[in-house]
């Protein structure tokens, strides 16, 4: 076996390309994941019925679905609902984003329940109303201990982002793709894409087991 | 115009999505199966007090945690058959991508069961005179899978979830199969909204036992490893 990754470094303005599309596609499912993950927490730690109820059904539906089946429902399905079509980003960043806007309430849910309940009552005596003792008091206590866990969550979006090949945006795995079937090199080129991938997901998780260590010995 | 909704098309092809469903379970079964077997021993080897065996143990679970499925699919589909010179059908590439990825994860929950057992537990088996591995079979693993059950069952959901992934390299699965229905009827949206719903009943019917396994572990007082 004869290894030649010349022809995978011919195309680093290929891969560069895909990088350049997977960071895109994280940062889109980072931000809109995590933020709607808030929102949704929120709802399903409610008690009124008009906010959990819907929180709950959208938290189960999408925690107990494929996240591809998913981004390919939004890409081939839901244009027949609309008038206009939906291009392979948006189906992608739609599916990866509602699924951890899922995952992440969960967590952002079980951070709120874990503060002790002091702190309510304190920050109500104060007199803050419950918005206000959310975002000054409980929340910041909250996301302190969550810090990990959205690490993690962080991660698997990353990971996730080769789903987007599947609808043919251009990022990472797609220009494997790409370069392996021009240049009849998948042994490298789909070698070096899963060791771009390690290298800069490696760390990350080492950041996690880190921030757990040091948070265990905080608390 | 509000958009005049069919399902016959789907009901028509209901054997093909019963097929793909078969072809599913059959993936998440022998990746679970296989996954559990290779997963003990990669834990095994992680915690050997030698490091020719602790260090690429450690190794090989690291880049299946870390790296994205769907490159490992590929790179077993498409890059293996080539350096090892072996014909890949899909669903040996999917099967062997998937049980040693479960494995890579299942090891890290062995790995985390067995260092919950009590030293005590490993004190009173080699003083009755046991040897280690006698200890590990007969004292440790059954006292530590228990605790582990809630882990595999979750872990079993997440995979059932990554089987999916299979449809892109050509495996028939229920997602597969959606595909090719939708192609054919041009009813994308029945097919693939049937499809996201049997996934949902189904992995929603595992979590519900999942948990209530849980509950009755936490019940008797045993505690869990994550």
């Amino acid at each position: 076996m004869h290894w030649d990754f010349a022809s995978v470094f011919a195309n680093t303005d290929a891969l560069l390309a895909g990088a350049v599309g997977t960071v895109r596609i994280f940062a889109i499912c980072l931000v809109l994941g995590l933020s709607l993950g808030l929102v949704v927490g929120l709802g399903r730690y409610s008690r009124h019925r008009l906010f959990y109820w819907p929180a709950t059904a959208f938290v189960e539906f999408f925690r107990n679905t494929p996240v591809l089946v998913q981004i390919l429902w939004f890409y081939f399905a839901m244009p027949m609902l609309l008038p206009f079509s939906i291009d392979p980003l948006a189906a992608a960043s739609l599916g990866i984003s509602l699924n951890s806007a899922a995952f992440s309430a969960e967590i952002y849910r079980g951070g709120i329940q874990s503060i002790d309940r002091g702190q309510w009552d304190g920050a109500r005596a104060l007199g803050m109303s419950f918005l206000q003792a959310m975002r000054r008091i409980i929340l910041p206590q909250a996301l302190k201990r969550l810090t990990p866990a959205l690490t993690n969550r962080a991660i698997e979006i990353f990971k996730m982002s080769t789903l987007a090949s599947a609808v043919a945006y251009v990022e990472l795995l797609q220009q494997a793709k790409l370069i392996a079937s021009l240049n009849f090199n998948p042994i490298e080129a789909y070698t070096a894409v899963a060791v771009i991938f390690f290298v800069f997901l490696w760390p990350l998780v080492q950041l996690t087991y880190v921030l757990e260590r040091r948070l265990a010995r905080d608390e | 115009m509000a958009y005049q909704w069919d399902f016959t098309p789907v009901l028509t092809n209901a054997d093909l999505l019963a097929q793909g469903l078969v072809n599913t379970l059959k993936v998440t079964g022998t990746a679970l199966a296989c996954g559990l077997v290779l997963g003990l021993a990669f834990a095994l080897l992680r915690l050997s007090q030698n490091r020719l065996a602790s260090w690429p143990a450690g190794f090989i679970i690291e880049v299946f945690r870390t790296t994205p499925p769907l490159v490992q699919l590929f790179w077993f589909f498409f890059a293996l058959p080539l350096i090892a010179g072996i014909e890949m059908t899909p669903f040996m590439a999917a099967a062997v991508t998937f049980s040693i990825q479960s494995a890579a994860f299942f090891a890290e929950v062995f790995r985390a069961g067995i260092v919950s057992v009590e030293r005590g537990q490993w004190d009173g088996a080699r003083a009755i005179g046991m040897t280690h591995n006698q200890a590990l079979r007969r004292i440790v693993l059954p006292q530590a899978v228990k605790r582990m059950i809630p882990a595999f069952m979750e872990r079993a959901i997440e995979l059932m979830k990554t089987t999916t992934l299979v449809a892109t390299i050509a495996y028939a699965d229920l997602l597969f199969a959606a595909n090719e229905i939708a192609q054919k009827t041009f009813r994308p949206l029945e097919t693939f909204t049937v499809a996201a719903l049997i996934y949902f009943v189904f992995i929603t019917a595992f979590s519900l036992l999942a948990r209530r396994f849980e509950r009755r572990l936490a019940v008797s007082g045993e505690s869990t490893v994550h």
